[in-house]
């Protein structure tokens, strides 16, 4: 059983150099903010491709289903002069045009130093609409001179050709979206893919030159796995050696087939003493395996963390474009409407200049919790020093506070500079003394799920 | 109850006509009234209170089993009287607050003047210009023995009671203890058979149970259908023929009895007060015999039936003071009020409140402590007979151990705490005064488990617990399951009656213990709801008691510690444990949870750690779901307490306290 709220999650000795290296403050102070500089302009930009050819029985995200039409891969369709689905290509017209009329942040021109085209199954668009949006975003934002680009496929939705294409414009980081290993569980979730067309993917993906970095999704939870199937999808996994891996487990959304049909930790859902074990299982044979646990559902071998998403969990600004598509720009978090004519409609307003963002920032509290909630996904934790900087020492001191009990019983590990982990006694003497002597806490993570104490 | 019946007889009948030198015009008052029907007038003039002496006025209660009829014959009184309209106003008049309308019961005392034209005679008062008036004091009683504190208040200022019982239900067990407890005050009874338009009515055998049982002559009792309105012409003048007039010295300085006090945001405290010598007049400056201050009088009226100023009140009268006094405090119910600067005798004999019941009463938020403290201040003003100390639990913080006089009455009090007063409240489990006498020969009476030693180091040399005298009225087919009941609760039978061919009557003594949880909800399911029960208090009786603990990961959470008897130990702490599981939600990490009798762990269940999903995927950044997940986790906080490291639902204190003693 886990012990652990955040059951996070390094395998990383604490003494070893973390996956993640921490950026400046990645909030805007508050105290002052009128002196302060302004947060780091976004670098970061991530594009929702919203098509898909049926929806999954577990998603409630903002897609686009094109029927099973789309599901049949003529090879000619990812060549040139074939009629694009109008669907599609409406939907990029509008996404060029929001892109458009997104002022950057900064004058002095920050390039985009990662690109993730998220959806829906983004490879389901046209390549050539992909590269329309791609040139757009160099237009108006730049690209820097490496810059990651991920893209999510989905198994049978792309062939050799179509993949090759996409590296050539530049995409150089691919996240299949497998989600299981057995044909009952892939059927069961409405996936609109088989098995056989998942080894296909996988053998395309590994087969393709000019592609190194690549991400497999996986879910857990799903109904009526068993641990043996788990065991059987993570060792299928490890045989297919992507780079890294993500592992999410099943959100039960309302609203959705499953929201209908299942209650979660009920059977054929498994328990959460289940849910928690698949979750301590991945950890295990991902470990096994040479992948780093760098956030809390996320394994990668060295220096394949997913750039893009780490921004994320670093509360670094990010650009967003497309449907339902949140971007997080100046302190401000914003999600574009869900349905495609008012996302059209509020287009149309950011063009004629008559859309700004809901004024002010959230409170101070809101973006304080962001931080710490963000960063204890990570196996790097929260830096104590740059949050005490940014929120001030009273709201750092309430928090250290709020952790004594768990530094205590071991959940929650505090580290100094040199992140070496400190005894519960030596975080207690820190707080006695307003942290002024004794050892300093430099970061707090949460301890790793295997470990007993 | 003796001493109000003491009271009673000594001054029985000491009405001196000469006191009012009334002429003969003035012996129809009536004829100054507008009509009979007077519930739109203005006011009422005080020259015409003046007009009823004593042998004008009628006080008398209505008594009955719950559901028998109580509220709606009242309602039709009233009508009948035109102190309100028919239709108009609420049904149950009388019962203002919430809790009362929710649940059919009568809570607080309520009086109402009401004005009723009567000639000795057979004919209809109607048809005789010349029929007196009189002036008739219904004084609303509650009927739950918990209330019989409020019940000998209010039956201290009558002479008469309508014992109303249901004409197809029968005698029930509440109207058993309400007819003792009219006829140990020495009121006059007047059976009410109601209902009787039911198709199971059977009067005949009513009447029977009432001659089997309380010797009650069957030709006495009237036939009503307060529904129908069939039979209700007799009520009222049966109660001017049959229920003697006020007592009481009308040259005498004033004295009267306070029978309850509610606090009016825009007048202050109003208190209802039942004259028994002199005369009381707006202006006069009064005293009270508990606490020696004194007030003038600013109003004075009747309930007729709200407010009705009349600037003075006569021997006899019931009606409403208000005096500037600033807090329902200075109103003691029961206390008498007299006139200032002379001493007087204090009315004689309320039974003191007994508290039989006791529980802490904590802020479920623990930030709300002046908010709760407030609300219980505010409640206990109304409600004397609510014993409040403040105690404080490592588990739940500051809060108040409160005394009951029963169950029903700390329900209420919850009730009133949350409808009245918004308070958000965690109880204990509630517990029963108990005697523990230790080697040394020293005793100590346990109002709190969590105040009793674990471990107390001396030998304990005997203990008691309070027992309760339990009537249970049931149909004979349930006999078998009820008597089953009962031994299982430690009972011990003293009677076992019909009543007649199809219901029987049972006695039990019972540890009071044993029916504070849910006896009754026990009792009313294996009767298939036919079973009526009530107790009264009776002695303390020797018992094998341990100190029960409940430890989460190992350290005791005084505030659900609890005292059961020795071989109920075992079957208690395994419930109790196996509930606390259910409701304490899995935390981040292991719970252990343990029942312990001294250092000897008698029951544990294991809570294992759980998962906080943040594991599903976080599209494209958008971290507004996490973040809902974690607010939502935080409501889910703001409701717990936290006992050492453990955080406790609120619901899990209210599981507990259904937790039974026997199944």
């Amino acid at each position: 059983m886990l012990r652990s709220a955040f059951p996070l999650v390094s395998h990383l000795p604490s003494h070893k150099p973390p996956p993640i290296r921490p950026r400046p403050p990645p909030v805007r102070p508050y105290a002052s903010s009128a002196v302060s500089p302004p947060p780091p302009p976004p670098a970061s930009a991530y594009v929702h491709l919203p098509f898909c050819r049926k929806r999954c029985h577990y998603c409630d995200f903002p897609i686009v289903a094109l029927g099973t039409s789309a599901s049949s891969l003529p090879p000619q369709s990812t060549h040139g002069g074939d009629v694009d689905d109008p669907r599609i290509a409406d939907y990029v017209r509008l996404l060029l045009r929001e892109v458009a009329a997104t002022r950057p942040v900064s004058d002095d021109g920050v390039p985009l130093e990662t690109v993730f085209f998220g959806g829906g199954t983004p490879s389901l668009v046209p390549p050539r609409l992909v590269a329309a949006v791609l040139d757009a975003l160099r237009a108006r934002f730049g690209l820097s001179a490496s810059p990651e680009v991920s893209i999510e496929m989905d198994p049978g939705t792309f062939d050799a050709a179509k993949l090759r294409e996409l590296v050539g414009l530049g995409i150089n980081r691919v996240s299949l979206g497998v989600q299981a290993f057995q044909e009952d569980l892939l059927r069961a979730c409405g996936r609109a893919h088989g098995l056989q067309e998942v080894h296909d993917a996988v053998g395309i993906v590994t087969a393709c030159e000019g592609l190194q970095n690549w991400s497999m999704d996986l879910i857990s939870s799903l109904p009526n796995q068993t641990e043996e199937m788990w065991e059987e999808s993570l060792r299928c996994t490890v045989d297919a050696r992507p780079t890294h891996v993500s592992v999410y487990d099943l959100q039960i959304e309302q609203g959705t087939k499953f929201g209908q049909l299942y209650t979660p930790g009920v059977y054929p859902l498994p328990s959460e003493t289940d849910s928690a074990n698949f979750y301590k299982i991945a950890s295990k044979r991902l470990s096994e395996a040479g992948y780093n646990h760098y956030e809390i559902s996320s394994y990668c071998k060295t220096g394949y963390e997913c750039k893009h998403n780490v921004t994320y969990w670093q509360n670094r600004s990010f650009y967003a474009f497309g449907l339902g598509s949140a971007s997080y720009i100046n302190g401000i978090r914003f999600s574009r409407p869900r349905r495609m004519k008012e996302y059209a409609e509020w287009v149309q307003k950011l063009e004629n200049g008559t859309w700004s963002h809901e004024s002010g920032n959230s409170g101070i509290k809101d973006m304080a919790m962001d931080v710490v909630m963000l960063s204890l996904r990570t196996a790097w934790g929260l830096d104590v020093q740059s949050f005490s900087k940014t929120f001030g020492r009273s709201l750092t001191e309430s928090l250290c506070n709020t952790f004594r009990p768990f530094v205590e019983s071991g959940l929650v590990v505090a580290m100094d500079m040199e992140r070496r982990a400190l005894q519960p006694s030596d975080f207690e003497l820190y707080l006695q003394h307003d942290g002024e002597n004794g050892s300093r806490v430099a970061f707090i993570r949460l301890s790793d799920p295997d470990v007993d104490y | 109850m003796a001493g109000a019946a003491a009271f009673r007889r000594s001054t029985r009948r000491v009405f001196r006509p000469g006191a009012y030198a009334l002429s003969r015009a003035l012996q129809h008052p009536e004829r100054l009234l507008s009509s009979q029907a007077s519930p739109d007038r203005g006011g009422v003039l005080g020259s015409e209170l003046g007009l009823y002496p004593p042998e004008r006025i009628r006080n008398f209660s209505i008594i009955a089993h719950v559901d028998h009829g109580k509220s709606t014959l009242a309602d039709r009184l009233l009508e009948l009287t035109g102190t309100i309209k028919k239709g108009h106003g609420q049904p149950q008049y009388l019962d203002k607050l919430q809790v009362e309308r929710e649940r059919g019961i009568t809570v607080k005392a309520q009086t109402a003047t009401m004005f009723y034209r009567h000639a000795n005679n057979q004919l209809p008062a109607s048809d005789q210009p010349d029929a007196p008036s009189y002036l008739l004091n219904l004084i609303d009683t509650p009927g739950h023995v918990d209330f019989s504190y409020e019940v000998s208040r209010s039956l201290a200022a009558c002479q008469g009671a309508l014992l109303v019982v249901d004409a197809a239900q029968g005698v029930q067990a509440q109207t058993i203890a309400n007819f003792y407890l009219a006829f140990e005050s020495n009121l006059s009874i007047i059976p009410i058979i109601n209902k009787i338009d039911q198709p199971t009515a059977d009067p005949d055998n009513v009447r029977a149970q009432l001659k089997r049982l309380f010797d009650i002559d069957p030709s006495e009792a009237l036939l009503t259908s307060a529904k129908t309105g069939q039979g209700l012409s007799q009520v009222l003048p049966a109660v001017i023929e049959r229920i003697p007039s006020p007592p009481g010295k009308c040259d005498s300085p004033v004295r009267m009895l306070l029978l309850d006090s509610y606090y009016d945001e825009y007048r202050g405290v109003i208190c209802h007060v039942a004259v028994v010598d002199g005369a009381l007049h707006k202006g006069d400056k009064i005293a009270s015999a508990a606490t020696g201050r004194t007030y003038e009088v600013l109003d004075v009226g009747i309930m007729h039936p709200e407010l009705t100023p009349t600037g003075v009140l006569y021997t006899g009268q019931v009606g409403y003071v208000i005096s500037g006094m600033r807090s329902t405090k200075e109103a003691r119910i029961g206390d008498t009020l007299h006139q200032a600067k002379s001493t007087v005798e204090p009315l004689p004999g309320f039974k003191p409140a007994r508290h039989m019941v006791f529980s802490g009463l904590y802020p479920a938020d623990g930030s709300d402590f002046d908010a709760l403290s407030h609300a219980i201040e505010k409640l206990t003003c109304n409600d004397a007979s609510v014993s409040v100390t403040k105690e404080t639990s490592t588990a739940l913080g500051m809060g108040f151990r409160c005394g009951f006089l029963g169950l029903l009455h700390m329900d209420v009090f919850h009730q009133r705490l949350e409808q009245e007063h918004g308070a958000q409240v965690i109880s204990t489990i509630p517990t029963v005064p108990y005697i523990f006498e230790y080697g040394d020969g020293s005793k100590v009476q346990v109002e709190n488990p969590a105040a009793l030693a674990s471990n107390p180091g001396k030998r304990i040399a005997a203990c008691w617990e309070p027992t309760v005298i339990a009537t249970i009225i049931i149909p004979s087919e349930y006999v078998g399951p009820v008597i089953m009941l009962c031994s299982e609760r430690r009972g011990e039978q003293q009677e076992y009656t019909f009543i007649d061919a199809q219901r029987a009557l049972l006695k039990y003594r019972l540890p009071l213990r044993e029916i504070i949880v849910d006896f009754y909800n026990e009792l009313k399911s294996i009767t298939s709801g036919y079973a009526t029960f009530d107790y009264e208090d009776s002695e303390y009786q020797q018992s094998d008691l341990v100190k029960m603990d409940i430890l989460l990961n190992g350290q005791p959470v005084d505030a659900m510690a609890t005292i059961v008897h020795n071989q109920k130990a075992q079957r208690v702490g395994r419930e109790l444990v196996e509930k606390l599981k259910k409701f304490i939600e899995r935390q981040m990490f292991e719970i252990t949870i343990q029942a312990a009798v001294g250092s000897k762990v008698i029951a544990r269940e294991t809570l294992s750690a759980m998962r906080k999903n943040v594991l599903a995927k976080c599209y494209g950044g958008d971290i507004t779901r996490k973040k809902k997940l974690l607010e939502k986790q935080k409501e889910g906080k703001k409701r717990m307490k936290r006992v050492g490291s453990v955080d406790i639902p609120q619901e899990a204190f209210h599981e507990l306290l259904k937790v039974s003693n026997s199944k």
